[in-house]
């Protein structure tokens, strides 16, 4: 087979491919792909608006259409940075065109996702994607209908037009028409759009329903988190591939600029040490690597930087949620009766830097289950499918609640965020993570600090119900003993019955005793009555006959 | 018209004086702001010891401190504190409640608002056994016995006998009461002894067996004084006999059912309860003796012969019941049990299985009852001590 031959083949099969296994991209079934068809495009939608410090405003509609067909129409629009129309057709409708294959933190990884939807749409229905789309600055607001040549893998462009804008408005509107099973689909779609409310309270989300429902979530809050920013390589993260493109893009003269320039954490000092090791020259020209006879040469190479020691990779350039984001979105969403949230400092694996986020709540309107309800989230998606099969599930069910006095069935939501710019899947569904070693022991550090945190306001509210109750027990007894004790200030000699009221003193003296016997822990968001106020509360107008 | 003895005006006014000193402090505590407490002795099983000396079960040095600030003990603090008041005033104006009356007295709803305001109700007590618990607390905590403090309860035991006593302003001759008897009185201890013609004391455990040797003229013919606790006895019962035996010398004996619920009356008698060990030295005849019914008696002994016949024994003993042998190996534990006669009495008990009545005894005759195995017995000293 020639060299041009394979290419030919390859580039062919991409769009093909998913065509034709389109499980594999989570569409299996009309009720999965109406599901992944509006996680594709929600998530778009989030990145081309917070990954860009705009608030995001986002319109998802769904229709049925094609009268007896089971046809949706999916729209989601968005206030975003929109598609340039240069690169619009591609955008759309080129398999593995996205301005996602750099280092970064985003939420589609691939891709992939909204073109697999393009594809299903047109195989289904055999209706193209209508896309309307008008970047910041621009005067018009480009409007394009197409659908992908599974076999060249190219965009036909059925319908394009451009209008002069007679709003502020940019951002993009994707409508598609798919098969769709919207029953079977809708619970997941609900929860799917609550869940993505929790991690991104700065939200505005309206969702319109095909029974007529419309449900708006209104943002909480407008603080962002910090953009996601695009990082240079970790030599411990790359293999062969990857090596390879990078010494046929760099404009490095020698190995050592090479490896200074292209990668992150590697100075001058390492790099010439690992040249050292691997037995280059640093003043060798990076292209000679690419040569047949060096294919060798650069396996030897991958593995060796894996195992090098270079400086840990960096993580600034990851855009974690914030402990108070998290708190906000879990307090929207489950009016708890305590929330809180844990940023763990950033860690890596295999090259590639994480941080892991744990929000917990507790109480309040969240419902007692036997198991904490559990929401997964991978750089802010909201992961539904396949949840036994998480390594959150795993540490969070390894859990013994009961040594952090929590007993089940229990009102406890626990919220797992993992940023990363290659989250570990499992699957290519993208809805469980790896139970990579260095991730659990960060998500299981910061589920039992949270747990701890949590314990300790559950024993101080149980010391605030405690006192509590011996405020109550205390006090009601005080107008009993107090005129039974008077009763004996009569010497027998000039014996009269008490008059009624006689015995105040006492009282007094005893609303004094009790309440400096009681330390009142205020829990939360108690009102502060002093214990005196409650012990009076206690024998307000109450006589004793 | 208001009749006042002055044994009573006495007792009174050293009951009253004692509670009110105590009662006194705690309020002192209160107004001082010092958490108020009253100090009672325990009155447990593990507290409750038996002072071989003395032969008397008593009291031991536990203590412990009913605060008013420890909320599993308020309840009982304000029920201690309520039935003090209510004793108190009882004793000043002069009335004479029994512990039914406390506890109608006592009884009241108590109003207060939980921490929501809502008026709630709860009463001071809602059975006599509450009222009766803070009764012994202040008899514990004051060491005033009920008797002291003039609270009467239901008359239980009776006594007949050549004997005449004085109580409250009348005198009344214990031999001269007919075919019925004397009703021991609440308050034995303001009965004064006048004088007395009599050479022991036979307790019986039964009313229907203290009456057949009553009419029978049993304490004419042997000298006596017949008492009967009917059953087991109240305390009223055993410090009158108590009396009998300190002030007057008089040897006691105890007759009663030859099983370990009998035993136990004997015991109660003797060395105190345990209930009420902290009266024991009041209430406990140290010096009783059992006469009977006992296992030697049923079926002889070396140098004895049994006063039953093969076949009277045959048709009056009983087959004891499981709980008998329980409460004879629970009497095994106790220190005065554990003497030789005692325990030969409670193995032969455990291992024939049988026990028998003393109205079997009166079955063969009162007369064999009345004349010949009673003074029988005392005669040749055939009792357990």
């Amino acid at each position: 087979m020639s060299r041009s031959e394979l290419e030919k083949f390859r580039e062919m099969s991409v769009a093909e491919f998913f065509s034709k296994y389109r499980e594999v991209a989570g569409f299996s079934n009309p009720a999965r792909a109406l599901y992944q068809t509006v996680r594709e495009l929600v998530e778009n939608s989030l990145d081309a608006t917070d990954g860009h410090g705009i608030v995001p405003e986002v319109k998802i509609y769904i229709e049925r259409v094609g009268g007896e067909r089971s046809w949706c129409r999916v729209t989601v629009e968005d206030n975003g940075i929109g598609v340039p129309p240069t690169v619009m057709s591609e955008a759309f409708g080129k398999v593995l065109f996205s301005s996602k294959y750099v280092l970064r933190q985003t939420r589609g990884m691939y891709g992939l996702g909204v073109k697999a939807s393009i594809l299903y749409g047109w195989a289904t229905t055999g209706n193209p994607v209508e896309v309307q789309s008008s970047t910041r600055g621009s005067d018009y607001v480009y409007v394009k209908k197409l659908y992908i040549d599974t076999k060249r893998n190219e965009p036909v462009v059925v319908e394009e037009a451009q209008f002069r804008k007679n709003v502020s408005w940019h951002g993009t509107r994707v409508s598609l028409i798919i098969e769709c099973d919207w029953q079977r689909a809708k619970a997941r779609i609900l929860e799917y759009v609550r869940r993505t409310a929790v991690i991104a309270p700065y939200s505005d989300i309206i969702l319109q329903t095909p029974d007529g429902e419309i449900l708006f979530f209104p943002r909480t809050t407008r603080k962002m988190p910090k953009p996601p920013r695009t990082a240079k390589p970790h030599p411990h993260g790359v293999d062969v591939e990857t090596l390879k493109q990078m010494l046929r893009a760099t404009k490095a003269k020698t190995l050592l600029d090479f490896l200074e320039s292209e990668f992150q954490s590697v100075g001058e000092q390492s790099a010439l040490e690992f040249l050292k090791v691997v037995g280059l020259k640093p003043e060798m020209k990076p292209r000679r690597l690419l040569r047949s006879e060096n294919d060798g040469l650069l396996v030897t190479m991958v593995e060796a930087m894996k195992s090098f020691k270079f400086r840990a990779p960096r993580s600034d350039y990851l855009s974690p949620l914030g402990e108070e984001l998290i708190k906000i979105g879990l307090k929207r969403m489950f009016n708890p009766e305590w929330v809180d949230a844990i940023k763990r400092p950033p860690r890596a694996y295999q090259g590639h830097p994480f941080i892991v986020e744990v929000g917990m709540a507790y109480g309040g309107a969240i419902q007692a289950s036997e198991e904490p309800l559990l929401l997964r989230y991978a750089n802010k998606i909201p992961l539904l499918y396949e949840e036994k099969e998480d390594v959150s599930y795993k540490v969070v069910s390894d859990v013994n609640w009961k040594q952090y006095d929590i007993e089940m069935p229990a009102p406890l939501v626990v919220l797992v965020h993992v940023v990363s710019t290659k989250i570990p899947y499992k699957g290519v569904g993208k809805e469980s993570i790896s139970d990579v070693p260095e991730l659990e022991a960060e998500i299981r550090n910061g589920v039992l600090e949270l747990a701890r945190r949590l314990k300790r306001f559950i024993s101080a509210k149980e010391r605030e119900a405690e006192a509590m109750r011996k405020i109550l027990v205390l006090a009601r007894y005080i107008p009993e003993i107090a005129r039974s004790l008077k009763t004996f200030s009569r010497p027998p000699e000039s014996w009269k019955p008490l008059e009624p009221g006689e015995e105040k003193d006492v009282v007094e003296a005893l609303v004094g005793l009790v309440a400096r016997s009681v330390t009142l822990p205020r829990s939360g968001d108690n009102p502060g009555r002093s214990v005196e106020d409650l012990v009076r509360s206690v024998i307000s107008g109450v006589k004793v006959s | 018209m208001n009749v006042v003895d002055s044994i009573d005006v006495e007792a009174r006014r050293r009951a009253a004086s004692i509670l009110r000193d105590v009662m006194l402090r705690v309020l002192d505590d209160v107004i001082k702001g010092r958490p108020p407490k009253l100090v009672i002795p325990k009155r447990t099983l593990s507290n409750t010891i038996f002072d071989p000396e003395r032969g008397i079960l008593v009291l031991g040095d536990d203590v412990f401190e009913r605060n008013m600030l420890d909320m599993g003990e308020t309840r009982r603090f304000m029920q201690t504190l309520l039935m003090a008041s209510i004793v108190y005033q009882a004793l000043v104006e002069n009335e004479y409640p029994t512990i039914r009356d406390l506890y109608y007295r006592g009884k009241h709803t108590i109003s207060y608002r939980d921490l929501k305001g809502v008026l709630r109700e709860e009463n001071t007590w809602d059975e006599q056994a509450e009222s009766d618990a803070a009764i012994r607390d202040i008899e514990v905590a004051t060491g005033l016995l009920r008797e002291h403090m003039l609270i009467l309860s239901k008359e239980k035991g009776k006594v007949v006998g050549n004997m005449r006593i004085r109580s409250g302003p009348d005198v009344i001759d214990l031999s001269k009461l007919g075919h019925g008897a004397y009703a021991i009185e609440s308050t034995p201890d303001l009965i004064e002894f006048l004088d007395v013609d009599a050479e022991f004391v036979l307790v019986v455990e039964k009313d229907a067996v203290f009456q057949q040797l009553h009419r029978i003229g049993f304490w004419r013919q042997y000298k006596s004084i017949l008492v009967t606790g009917a059953g087991q006895p109240d305390r009223a019962t055993r410090r009158f006999v108590r009396r009998l035996n300190e002030e007057l010398g008089l040897p006691v004996y105890v007759l009663t059912d030859s099983d370990p619920y009998g035993w136990n009356i004997y015991s109660v008698f003797k060395v105190g309860s345990i209930t009420l060990s902290y009266e024991s030295e009041r209430l406990a005849t140290p010096k009783a003796k059992f006469l009977g019914v006992s296992m030697t008696d049923i079926f002889g002994d070396t140098n004895k012969k049994p006063y039953l016949t093969e076949s009277e024994r045959k048709n009056f003993i009983i087959k004891a019941k499981e709980r008998d042998v329980k409460r004879a190996r629970e009497l095994m534990n106790y220190t005065w049990f554990q003497t030789p006669r005692w325990k030969k009495e409670i193995n032969m008990f455990l291992e024939k299985k049988v026990k028998l009545e003393i109205e079997a005894l009166a079955g063969k005759g009162l007369k064999f009852l009345a004349f010949q195995y009673i003074p029988e017995k005392i005669q040749v000293r055939d009792w357990i001590d």
